[in-house]
């Protein structure tokens, strides 16, 4: 589904990247680890269409991303992306946040995701109104809204309890069960345990 | 203003010749006679134009009048002047203590109303018969006004009237306002301080919406990153561009307004300070400010729009 060719980036004169060759298939749910600034929220960005990589090719379903006209269009289609930090818009309320991602989606709709994350009483509150593991769920739901063909979460349990980590991965592995791709990248190698596959990134190359 | 007030009194204006200011003018009345017989001219007047301390006001503007040119003010209370009478703009009115009379270089004058005048300029000033004033200013007029039939060739009109005295000037009214040397400093100075003002206003719309909009970057990254397009967030930045700029022009236009009215009506300033905001100024100023408002904001959206989503997102982090 995912194909990485030759993959390199940098920042400046910083190699964060190091020629990445990667074979993602449909359905698989993959754990990215690796320490802090070990290249693997950069790797995540760039498969995810968010970063152009310095040099090298993505294919999804064959299709080269650079041949693709409408990249808003094609990941707001293809992709989910849920951040480390939730980044939220802050002046729009839970219901707002979501019905962004997908005009098209009922309130019923949003209500059923939110309940998946028992955070539907909150639908009219800010994001400056409920707490950081709350607003990670909000953002974890709105990726969710198109029901995109892969997912990706860079750290996306990282403001979350234990409880709610495990809630968030069992989640992931039903809809990796669905048909769904999900990349995740992830410093507890207990979560990562509950993924089909671990990657490891080490200074910018893959172990 | 003054230009304002020549402009209600003819279509010709009669100055004394080479006189570097309408205030040192001095004229013979008399050629109002000779002006009359002239074909296509429908009617003449003469104004003596001085100034004097009036009460505790340091200067008031004085107007003496023929007779035929009183139906210009209007009056909210009492009768035109007779001899010996004087009539009172409504804003000098308020200020003085003695509501009766009024003296004037020593002569003193029954009031014999009171006028309202949209000139400010007239609003604070003292209007006397023309003799009186002159008698005061010692001289005959000061300016002589001519109303033409609008069917005449005007500039035959002047070319007639000149050749009644050679020590006169004459021009068309609106030749003279846009000529008379004080109306060029007033407007030039206006028009370069306004100027200046108005540069310095775009440039700071410019900066802020530009500002604005670099603050908002990670917010399009975040949008971006959920798929909304770049041209639904330029569109959307710009709209509410366009929204803040008009609500900030509504604001400007009806404060300067206001501004203006005070300044108008102030009896403090008698009527000597004026302005006017003319539809075709602020629809210029509107339009420009709306292209500023565009330029500022759309400039840094497309610049966003180049920026990968993850770079805008971090930019702000």
């Amino acid at each position: 589904m995912l194909i990485a060719k030759s993959i390199s980036h940098n920042y400046g004169e910083d190699m964060a990247l190091k020629d990445i060759n990667l074979d993602i298939k449909k359905g698989e749910f993959i754990a990215i680890v690796g320490e802090s600034g070990s290249g693997k929220s950069t790797l995540l960005s760039i498969l995810s269409t968010l970063l152009t990589p310095s040099s090298g090719e993505i294919l999804f379903d064959g299709m080269s991303y650079k041949e693709i006209k409408n990249i808003d269009k094609f990941r707001k289609k293809n992709i989910g992306f849920i951040f480390q930090f939730h980044y939220l818009i802050e002046y729009l309320n839970v219901y707002d946040n979501l019905k962004i991602a997908n005009e098209e989606s009922s309130e019923s709709e949003i209500l059923s995701l939110l309940k998946i994350f028992d955070i539907a009483k909150l639908i009219k509150k800010l994001p400056n109104e409920i707490s950081g593991g709350q607003r990670q769920r909000v953002a974890i739901a709105r990726a969710l809204m198109n029901r995109p063909s892969i997912v990706f979460a860079d750290e996306p349990t990282g403001n979350l309890d234990s409880k709610n980590a495990v809630l968030v991965f069992d989640r992931f592995r039903e809809m990796a069960k669905k048909g769904t791709t999900i990349i995740v990248t992830t410093h507890n190698r207990e979560l990562s345990e509950l993924a089909d596959r671990i990657i490891e990134v080490k200074d910018g190359q893959l172990q | 203003m003054y230009s304002s007030m020549l402009k209600t009194d003819g279509d010709i204006i009669i100055t004394q010749a080479k006189i570097s200011d309408t205030f040192f003018s001095n004229v013979d009345i008399n050629l109002i006679k000779k002006i009359k017989r002239i074909d296509g001219v429908n009617d003449s007047s003469a104004f003596v134009i001085g100034a004097s301390p009036v009460e505790s006001l340091p200067i008031v503007a004085i107007y003496g009048v023929t007779k035929n040119r009183f139906k210009n003010y209007e009056l909210v209370d009492g009768i035109y002047p007779s001899q010996n009478e004087a009539l009172i703009g409504e804003s000098i009115y308020a200020s003085l203590s003695d509501k009766k009379s009024i003296t004037i270089a020593n002569e003193e004058f029954k009031i014999s109303g009171v006028f309202k005048s949209e000139i400010g300029f007239e609003n604070g000033g003292v209007v006397l018969n023309v003799n009186e004033a002159g008698a005061i200013f010692n001289k005959s007029a000061s300016i002589i006004m001519v109303n033409s039939d609008i069917y005449k060739n005007i500039n035959a009109i002047i070319k007639e009237i000149k050749n009644l005295d050679s020590n006169i000037d004459v021009k068309s009214t609106d030749n003279f306002v846009t000529n008379y040397n004080q109306f060029k400093i007033i407007k030039t100075s206006s028009t370069v301080i306004s100027f200046i003002a108005f540069i310095m206003g775009l440039i700071g719309i410019v900066s802020i919406m530009s500002i604005t909009i670099n603050q908002r970057k990670s917010e399009f990254g975040i949008k971006r990153a959920i798929g909304i397009s770049m041209r639904n967030i330029i569109g959307a930045i710009v709209s509410e561009a366009l929204i803040l700029g008009v609500v900030s022009f509504v604001s400007a236009f009806s404060i300067s307004t206001l501004v203006l009215y005070i300044i108008k009506n102030s009896a403090h300033l008698q009527g000597y300070v004026n302005g006017e905001i003319s539809l075709s100024l602020a629809f210029g100023i509107f339009v420009t400010s709306m292209i500023m408002v565009i330029v500022g904001s759309i400039l840094p959206a497309i610049n966003a729009a180049k920026t990968d989503p993850i770079m805008l997102i971090q930019g702000n982090r």
